[in-house]
Parts: C-alpha cells; sequence; structure tokens
C-alpha cells in the first residue's frame, strides 16, 4: 500500500513538473516564436536550435552548406576553418537539399511549407521559391539541369518540376512516405526510399499481421519514368541510399521491424533489425545485411556514405548514436561465400563492420570530403562531428552557433530519439514513431497475451489532451504511458529519472500536428467536404430516423481533436481482444495513419464502414452511397 | 588436523603475521587503486558447482592499499567472495565468525569497518554481488546445490518503490536440482552465472544469463564444450572469464568464445580490470606454485607481479573504486503461478536439420526425486511453432516428437521459466545470434490459447525418456 501511495506520488510529482513545463511551453508558443523556437522550461526563455540534419560540401570543396531544420536555414561555413560564413533563410521544417549539376543553385525542400527554395550559390541569396507537392522531402536535379525531382512524403509521390521555372510537369508513384532521392554517379537513375511501409490491398483481410513491405523507387531521368521497383521485403521504414563511385554497390539504410512477432523481451533483437539492403553489379540480386551485434545495436541507420576508393561504408545510427564503419572487401567476400539470409544472423556482422564511432545525438546525413574527412551532422545537438576516415578516429567536433543551454523540449527531444535506455540500447521512442509521428504499422505487445490484443500504432501530433492511452485507454496519463508501461514492457530496462521523464513527457505533448494539405487557405471547405461535415455531425440518417447520439460521429470523435476521451464499443473485437470496448482514438491528420481501427484491419477510412460496420455500431453509415462516404472521407481529412 | 580447525590456525596466523610482515608486493608496481583479494592455503574454484568447499583450509580477505595487505575484515574465521558496491563505500562477502559457522553473507561498510550480517540461515550462503535497486544475488545452499537467490538489503522507501508490489524479500532466481554460483552483474542487468552444462544436470563448467527475476535464464553462448568460468564483465562490455586454465572472452559481435593472447600461465577464477584498461589476474606459472596477483595490460608480452605470498593463493581480486551501475531490470512477471513459452521454429537449431517433421512436442518435467515426468504433449505448427502453457519455476525440458511418437531432438538439460513469465524461443537450441524473423507464428493464427501442459490431467507419468 506504502508502495503504491508512493508510486502514485512519483507519478502526481511527473505529472506535475509536465503540467508546469507544459505552461511555459506554452508562454514560448503565445509569445509568436517560430514554429520551431524551443524553451528553456526553467527560464521561460524561447530558444532556436539549429538542429543540423544534412550536409554538403560545394563542388570546389571550399565550402560547406549544413540544412539546419530547427532553425529553418542554410548555413554556409568555410569548409576549412568551419567559420560561418552566411546563413540563408528557408521554408519551415527543411528535410533535405542538393546542388544543382553545376553547383550554381543550391534546392532545398522545405516539408512544411510544401516549396522548394532556390538558393544562387554566387549571391548566397534565395532566388525562388517554388510551390511543390505535400511534404516535399528531397530535391534533386538531372545532370542536365532541365528537371528537378522532389519526393513527397505525404503524397507518396515524386514531382518532376521544369528546373528553370518550377512549374510541375507530372508525378511519379513512389512509396508511401516518400522522402529521399540518390541519383546514381553518372545521374541517369535516381533511387527514392520511403519511411512507411508501403499500402497493401485488401486480399486476404489479414493484411495488418503479414510483413511490411518497402521498395527502392528507380527513376530513368532521362524520360523522367519509373524504370524499376526494387522491393524490399520486411522492411519497414527507408532512409539514405549512397553509391560507390563505379556504381556498381547501392547501400540503403532501413529498418526492419518485427512487428508480427510478439513483443515480449528485446534480447536478441526482438524488437527491430538495423539493416541495410545492397544491390547493384557488385551483389546481383539485392541483399539484406545486418548491422546490429549480439550485445550491440546500430539503431536506425539513417544516413550512409561510401568512399572513393569503395574501401568503406559509413552508416549513420540514430538511436545509438554512432556512426558505424564496414570494409567493403569484407562485405562482398562475406555475401559471396556466406548463404543468406543474413538479417536474423546477429553473428554476421562481426565479418564486415569494423568500427563503430561515436558521435552526436541524433546524427543524419554525412558527406565525405576529398581529403578523407567524414562530416555527420548530429540534429539533437547543433554540432558536426569530424571523423578521420583513415584512423576511423573522431577528430573533432565542430559547434554550431546557437544556444548552449539545454532545453526541456531539447531534452525530452533527445531522450526520445534515443535508444539508450532501452535494454542493451536497442529501440528507443522514434523506433516506432518515425520522425515523431507514427509507423503504419501493427503490434503484439506481450501484456495482453501472445496474439491478442494487437494494436494498430497512433500518431504522437498535438496528442496533449487526448487521454486517455492505449487503444484500451488503459494509461490515464502520459507520465505512465512513457514511464512505468514503457519502462516495463518496451524497453525492458530502467527507465529516466524524474526530470528526464518530465522533459520526455513535455516533448512528446508538444509534438506539433503538421500542417493539414486538405484545408482550404482560410479553412474554408470545399462542397465535398461540408458535404462530409454535414454527414459527419447528422442527427438522422437519410431515412429521416434519428441517430442515437451515441451512434452519431460527432458524438464520441468530438471536439477539435476529434475525441471524446471516452471507450466505447463500435463492434470491431475480434476473437483474439480482450477488450471490444475500445478508446476513441484522435482525428488529427487521420488520412495520413493508415491502417485504420484498434488493430489496423482496415487498409483505408473507407473499409471502417463498408467492411467493419455491418451492424452500424460504429456510427450509423449504411445507408449511405459510395459518394456519400467519399464526402465524409474528404471532411475527415481536413481534421 | 580437521579442517575447521586448521582453517582457524591458518586464518589466525594470517591475521596476526600480516601487518608484521605483510605479503610480497612489487613496489614498482601501481594498480591505481586499492583492491580485495582472497588468501587461501588451498583454492578449489569449481568445488562449489559440486556443492562442495572451495577453501578447505579456510580463506581471508586482504585489502591491499599502496601494496600493503591487511586484514579486510579481522577477526571473522573466515572471509572470502569480496564484492565492492558501485559507490566503492561498501562490501559484501562471505564470511564465518566461528570456524563452525556456514558461510553467510556480511556487508562492511568501508568508513567505519561495522559489519552486518545478511543472511540468517543455517546453510552456506556465498558469492554475494550487489544488484542494482538495492538487492543482492548470491548462491545459497540448498538440497539440491548452491541456488541463486536475490534478497533486499535497501529497505529505504525510495528503493523499495521501485520495486513491483509483492516482492519478496528473498527470492529464488534458479530452479533446478544442480548449483549455479553467480559470477557477475553485467551492465545489461542480467546476472552471469556458473552452472554445469547441460544445465541442470552437466558437470561442464559453463556461464548463463538470468534476469534480476529469474526470468529469461540462458546460455551466454552456444559454443559449449569448454569449461568456462569465472566470468567478468569488462568496460567495454566483453565478458573475460576463465577457459581451463587459460583466459578466453565472450564479445559482442561474435557467437563465440575467443581466445585471449595472454602470458604462458594457469590463470583462476575472475579478472578485475582497472580504469587504464589493466587487468588484475590471479596466475600461476607451475602447478605446485601458489596463485598470485599479477597486473597485465592486454596486449603485453608479460605480466608484472602485484602480490605473491609462498603458500597462500591469492585469489579473485577485485578493485576497491566506484564502478558504473548496471541496469535495472523491472521485472514484467505475470501474477500467475504458471507460465506460457512461445517457440518460434522449433526446427531451427545449431545442431543442425533435423530428420523428419516435428508434428509434437513433449513436455517433461523433474521432479523432486530428480526423475523425469512427462507432463503432455502439444501439436507443432507445420513453420515449426507451438504455444504452451508450462509449471513455472520448475525444471523442464522438451523433445521434439514426429507424427508417429519417434523423438527427432530432445534437450540435454533442463531449464525454467518463472511463474508468470512470458517466454519467445527463436528455436531449440538456435544460439543467441540467431534473431527471430519478422512473421506471425503459425500456432497464433490458430489459437491464442496455449495448449496446458502446465499440469497433467492425471497423475503425471514418468517419462520413459528416448521414443
Amino acid at each position: 500500500m506504502k508502495r503504491r501511495v508512493q508510486g502514485r506520488l512519483r507519478t502526481a510529482v511527473v505529472a506535475g513538473l509536465c503540467g508546469l513545463g507544459a505552461a511555459l511551453c506554452g508562454i514560448a508558443l503565445w509569445t509568436g516564436g517560430p514554429a520551431h523556437a524551443d524553451v528553456n522550461g526553467r527560464t521561460g526563455e524561447v530558444l532556436t536550435y539549429a538542429s543540423p540534419v544534412e550536409v554538403l560540401f560545394s563542388p570546389d570543396g571550399t565550402r560547406l552548406y549544413v540544412l539546419c531544420q530547427g532553425s529553418a536555414e542554410v548555413r554556409v561555413l568555410d569548409a576549412a576553418s568551419y567559420a560561418a560564413i552566411k546563413n540563408i533563410a528557408v521554408g519551415r521544417v527543411p528535410r533535405g537539399f542538393s546542388l544543382s549539376a553545376d553547383g550554381k543553385r543550391l534546392f532545398v525542400a522545405n516539408s512544411w511549407d510544401d516549396t522548394v527554395s532556390v538558393i544562387d550559390t554566387g549571391t548566397l541569396e534565395v532566388a525562388a521559391t517554388w510551390p511543390v507537392g505535400a511534404e516535399p522531402s528531397s530535391v534533386v536535379e538531372d545532370r542536365e539541369g532541365k528537371q528537378l525531382f522532389v519526393a513527397n512524403r505525404i503524397s507518396n509521390d515524386v514531382a518532376v518540376l521544369n528546373a528553370q521555372t518550377g512549374a510541375e510537369e507530372k508525378r511519379l508513384a513512389a512509396g508511401r512516405g516518400a522522402s529521399y532521392i540518390t541519383p546514381s554517379p553518372d545521374g541517369s537513375r535516381l533511387y527514392v526510399t520511403h519511411v512507411y511501409p508501403n499500402f497493401k490491398p485488401r486480399r486476404t483481410g489479414m493484411e495488418n499481421r503479414t510483413p511490411p513491405e518497402a521498395e527502392i523507387t528507380v527513376i530513368d531521368t532521362a524520360r523522367a519514368v519509373v524504370a524499376e521497383r526494387i522491393p524490399l521485403h520486411n522492411i519497414a521504414h527507408g532512409f539514405h541510399v549512397a553509391f560507390s563511385t563505379d556504381g556498381r554497390l547501392g547501400v540503403a539504410a532501413q529498418l526492419h521491424p518485427k512487428n508480427l512477432v510478439p513483443l515480449a523481451h528485446l534480447e536478441h533483437s526482438g524488437a527491430f533489425a538495423d539493416t541495410l539492403t545492397l544491390f547493384g553489379a557488385d551483389v546481383g540480386k539485392p541483399v539484406e545485411i545486418p548491422l546490429d551485434e549480439l550485445e550491440r545495436y546500430a539503431v536506425r541507420p539513417f544516413g550512409v556514405a561510401i568512399t572513393a576508393d569503395k574501401s568503406r561504408i559509413y552508416v549513420s545510427c540514430e538511436g545509438s548514436e554512432i556512426v558505424t564503419v564496414i570494409d567493403v572487401e569484407r562485405l562482398l567476400r562475406f555475401i559471396h561465400t556466406h548463404q543468406g539470409p543474413y538479417a536474423q544472423d546477429l553473428s554476421a556482422s562481426a565479418n564486415y563492420v569494423v568500427a563503430r564511432i561515436a558521435v552526436g545525438h541524433d546524427p543524419r546525413g554525412m558527406v565525405l570530403s576529398r581529403d578523407g574527412k567524414l562530416l555527420v551532422a548530429n540534429r539533437l545537438e547543433d554540432t558536426l562531428s569530424v571523423i578521420d576516415t583513415r584512423s576511423n578516429v573522431l577528430s573533432k567536433t565542430v559547434p554550431l552557433a546557437g544556444p548552449k543551454q539545454l532545453s526541456v523540449l531539447r531534452h525530452g527531444e533527445q531522450t526520445f530519439y534515443t535508444a539508450r535506455y532501452s535494454f542493451q540500447g536497442q529501440i528507443g521512442c522514434a523506433n516506432c514513431h518515425i520522425d515523431s509521428t507514427f509507423d503504419g504499422l501493427t503490434w503484439d505487445l506481450e501484456p495482453d497475451g501472445f496474439g491478442r490484443d494487437i494494436v494498430d500504432n497512433r500518431l504522437l501530433e498535438d496528442i496533449k489532451g487526448t487521454e486517455p492511452y492505449k487503444w484500451n485507454g488503459g494509461n490515464p496519463n502520459l507520465p505512465t504511458e512513457c514511464g512505468p508501461r514503457t519502462e516495463k514492457y518496451f524497453w525492458r530496462a530502467e527507465n529516466y529519472d524524474d526530470l528526464t521523464l518530465t522533459d520526455l513527457v513535455v516533448y512528446v505533448r508538444s509534438i506539433p500536428r503538421r500542417p493539414n494539405r486538405w484545408k482550404l487557405p482560410g479553412y474554408e471547405l470545399t462542397p465535398a467536404q461540408e458535404r462530409g461535415k454535414a454527414l459527419f455531425m447528422r442527427t438522422a440518417d437519410k431515412f429521416g430516423n434519428p441517430i442515437p447520439e451515441g451512434n452519431r460521429c460527432s458524438y464520441c470523435h468530438s471536439g477539435s481533436k476529434g475525441t471524446s476521451q471516452k471507450s466505447f464499443d463500435v463492434g470491431t473485437k475480434k476473437a483474439t481482444d480482450n477488450t471490444g470496448l475500445l478508446d476513441t482514438p484522435q482525428l488529427i491528420n487521420v488520412a495520413l495513419t493508415a491502417p485504420y481501427l484498434h488493430d489496423g484491419s482496415a487498409a483505408t477510412l473507407e473499409e471502417i464502414w463498408t467492411v467493419f460496420n455491418p451492424e452500424d455500431k460504429h456510427g450509423r453509415t449504411n445507408d449511405l452511397t459510395k459518394d456519400e462516404l467519399n464526402d465524409l472521407i474528404e471532411y475527415l481529412r481536413t481534421r | 588436523m580437521r579442517d575447521g580447525a586448521r582453517a582457524v590456525w591458518v586464518a589466525v596466523c594470517a591475521a596476526l603475521l600480516l601487518p608484521v610482515c605483510g605479503f610480497a608486493p612489487d613496489p614498482a608496481q601501481s594498480v591505481g587503486a586499492d583492491f580485495i583479494v582472497t588468501a587461501a592455503p588451498t583454492y578449489e574454484p569449481l568445488a562449489a558447482l559440486r556443492g562442495q568447499e572451495r577453501f578447505k583450509k579456510g580463506a581471508q580477505l586482504l585489502l591491499v592499499h599502496e601494496g600493503q595487505a591487511e586484514p579486510l575484515v579481522p577477526g571473522f574465521a573466515a572471509t572470502a567472495d569480496a564484492n565492492v558496491s558501485f559507490s566503492a563505500k561498501k562490501v559484501l562477502f562471505a564470511g564465518k565468525q566461528a570456524a563452525g559457522d556456514a558461510w553467510q553473507v556480511w556487508e562492511l561498510t568501508l568508513k567505519d569497518h561495522s559489519v552486518r550480517k545478511l543472511t540468517t540461515g543455517a546453510a552456506d550462503a556465498i558469492r554475494p554481488l550487489y544488484l542494482p535497486g538495492g538487492r543482492m544475488v548470491y548462491a545459497q545452499r540448498t538440497p539440491f546445490g548452491f541456488q541463486l537467490e536475490s534478497a533486499r538489503i535497501d529497505d529505504r522507501a525510495a528503493t523499495l518503490a521501485m520495486e513491483p508490489a509483492g516482492t519478496p524479500a528473498v527470492l529464488a532466481l534458479t530452479y533446478m536440482q544442480a548449483s549455479a554460483l553467480p559470477a557477475d552483474v553485467l551492465a545489461d542487468g542480467r546476472i552471469l552465472f556458473e552452472a554445469g552444462f547441460p544445465l541442470g544436470s552437466g558437470a561442464t563448467p559453463e556461464l548463463y544469463l538470468v534476469y534480476a527475476d529469474g526470468s529469461g535464464v540462458e546460455s551466454y553462448r552456444c559454443d559449449h564444450g569448454h569449461a568456462r568460468w569465472g566470468g567478468r564483465q569488462l568496460a567495454s562490455g566483453d565478458v573475460v572469464f576463465t577457459h581451463g586454465a587459460s583466459l578466453a572472452r565472450f564479445t559482442s559481435p561474435l557467437a563465440h568464445e575467443e581466445r585471449v593472447a595472454a602470458p604462458h600461465a594457469e590463470y583462476v577464477g575472475a579478472i578485475a580490470e582497472t580504469a587504464q584498461g589493466e587487468w588484475l589476474v590471479s596466475a600461476r606459472t607451475a602447478a605446485s606454485a601458489a596463485y598470485a596477483v599479477k597486473l597485465w595490460n592486454p596486449g603485453a608480452p608479460a605480466m608484472e607481479a602485484v602480490l605473491a605470498e609462498s603458500g597462500e593463493n591469492l585469489v579473485e581480486p577485485v578493485l576497491l573504486a566506484p564502478r558504473t551501475w548496471p541496469h535495472r531490470h523491472p521485472s514484467g512477471l505475470h501474477p500467475w503461478d504458471y507460465a506460457n513459452m512461445l517457440a518460434l521454429d522449433a526446427r531451427l537449431s545449431r545442431d543442425g536439420d533435423l530428420k523428419g517433421v516435428p508434428a509434437q512436442v513433449r513436455l517433461e518435467m523433474e521432479d523432486a526425486q530428480g526423475h523425469a515426468v512427462a507432463m503432455g504433449m502439444a501439436p507443432v505448427e507445420k513453420d515449426g511453432s507451438f504455444f504452451v502453457k508450462v509449471p513455472g519455476d520448475k525444471p523442464i525440458r522438451f523433445a521434439l516428437l514426429d507424427a508417429k511418437g519417434a523423438v527427432l531432438r530432445h534437450e540435454m538439460g533442463w531449464f525454467w521459466i518463472r511463474s508468470g513469465e512470458q517466454r519467445i524461443c527463436v528455436g531449440c537450441h538456435t544460439g543467441p545470434e540467431h534473431a527471430s524473423e519478422n512473421r506471425v507464428p503459425a500456432v497464433l493464427l490458430r489459437t491464442t490459447t496455449p495448449a496446458d501442459l502446465s499440469v497433467t490431467g492425471k497423475a503425471p507419468q514418468r517419462s520413459t525418456g528416448g521414443n
């Protein structure tokens, strides 16, 4: 009893601290700071961190361009001294950038503004800002300077623009969450990865319990068409690709989840495999190789770089905060002399991983210099790690100008992205909440029983005020969700101290909602959205029969976030579910978060009503036509 | 002279002589910190795995300060098994106040040299190690040999709050009819322990792992066949141990042990790593000589003497210095008196391909008399998966059978699953290097209710083994 009281007291203390932190964050936002202004929760001072995510050298090697997501700018540094030359403001949450073939222009994908900034590298001024697709995440120009290719994360495609005017010419379908584009060394092909698993057409009804599938979309740049889709079986999240200079070896960084196996423990890579896919003439068919070891993991491989002499591959691993070094000759010898598959073999990496170099918090993009340096952008540390590739030793850490204090939000975000708190450092929050969002997967968590209560992962955006958490509503607040529950059933290792938990909770509560791409400027609704809204709000069906209050969309999905914060039985209980009483999920950016329902059994919003609502328990919808359901979807997309 | 009296005599002599003559340090050698070592006329390190006495002629813990050794706990008839707390303010040890006493676990506070007794049973309690979360693990003598137990040693409210409600003050961690001895607490919070291989039945010393709540027991590595004991984790995460009379190590990348190219000598027991990365080892160059403490810089061609004494084995050195706290394991056991086990693909094994298709799995439990009792059978799916409910906290083992009932593969030893534990095995002796494949096991598509093998519907039948 005494212990229970102490436990409650601890939760109450953390909740109180969270409230204080959140209040201070609220002050910062209220003062109208920039979208990514941060706050030191202990003083209320607004802080803006640089948060570097990508780094590039100018063609002559004299300048360094650093893409800073937090401060929304490109920082230009002297490549020798790292002295600042100029900071160039770009759009919100820039995620990717690249130089034109002639080096005269720098293109920046502004993911929250849906624009590309075109920077003149001679004047270091933004020469143009072009509207593009939804959540542009990387941008590459073809060798001839005719076309620009932009990966759009939300519209799951690659937009092809006229490189001189920015006019969009066509769209090419890519993987879900298309994000990173890498050209082949000769520029004839572009390789596009995506951060969410591909949608699966409904065939067996068990799509939510089959392995995720991803792809590398290969684009023929001359014809601007998709030339090939390299399938990545069992891969859910793809990140950077790199090529050897001879073009014979391609390497893609990726995450291989174990979401179909009950998550009972973490040892022996129980939750994720951190892997690379190798492709190209050197390997023949694509090969997946693991980076993890038996007791040491290379969590969330993100950036990849291959030395000019093809002797080494460098991989930045976000969660482990390291750069993994691979000996290419040993790697190729291994895959040519050992029969695969290798992804499940935790002793495989001993054959080719030759070093693991500690770098800063959340290492992301990397670039190699001509003189043998590897630069790594440490997003949550505002530093660049400089690694001497001859010795594979960290030779220097270059701080970027910015706040020196570690704010509540910053510390919380570092905690969210690191894997250090889990058993053997295997996973972090960001493993399942990619870039603080979701993962498009369903998981089988151990406490509910093996094979029981399969749960869809939910979006974290703007979740303040949507408690309780978990699909069964079993967790009353974030300190419980992120504290004891995470410690016991996810990390399988001791958790954070109270201050760290507080900072993490404040960060999670502050994760903003991405701009809604379906809302018109001024938040007017289209006619279809208006019709959908009327259906959402209706109190009687098409036949004039009143709809009981509890069976109206607007009753359960009430309020600005679309949740009444109560649990209901909407008739979706499966034989493997322990309860049919389910928490009402928020509707924030619901259009992005497929699959749907508590167990991810509905691949689309429409399936919620056409497949899983035969008795109208999940709202009165069986009187609606296909067109009306489309209207309803149009409205939901604005939430 | 009887052993007990001899032990007292040795201890008294040692206590009297040590301050006068001291041991023989090499003045040129500096370890960089004080250390504690066990001095014993005879040392049989593996005797405890057979339930026997390791220090038949007594033992005395010595504190070595700037090369000078003195008894760490004067007044005790015997002391051994020092383990320094993470803050280096206290020391756990096994001790006998009087020669006729059983070994008990004590804690010494270095500041005032006070001691307190932490175990009170009539049987021996040895090899204590600090655990995070205000507990310790040690080996308690039972009718089945030494078993690992965890005991609360810190009753402060903040410490108690870390434990799941209902956690007993003393918790059994091993459940088999063979001895186990804790060796180290790893950085990831698991307990490294020594026991015979095959577990629960064999005699070859091997290193195993278990979580601090007794769950998740497994071999550290599955390249069995060598005598491995005296494991100690280094700052790098590697585990160095005694392999026969030489040193070897486990590293994170490799699924098998790696020999340590140390100078030729006969090594015994765990090493201690200094802050500078050097190793304090206990070694001798001739079988007739006593073990002495030496310092070795890994890679160097030779060791340097630190402390030696003719006729006294100086073993089990531990540094008296703060060390990193291991992670605490938050127990996730359910309040059940049984356990569940899910095998993902029982066909997988380091032992090679099966000679048939497994159709069923048989569970056996070892009864108190050491007999194998058949608990029943459960189907094995085509993908090799099976899901069973088993008795918790009991020695169990599985055998795979084909459709005709012929045994295709069977476990050689015994293991246990804690009550309330839900265990997943990738295969049958696949080794820790084999990670799970991402697919729903077929058995869970058929049912989420495990086949109940936790009790037999009738009186348990004694297994005939084999087919």
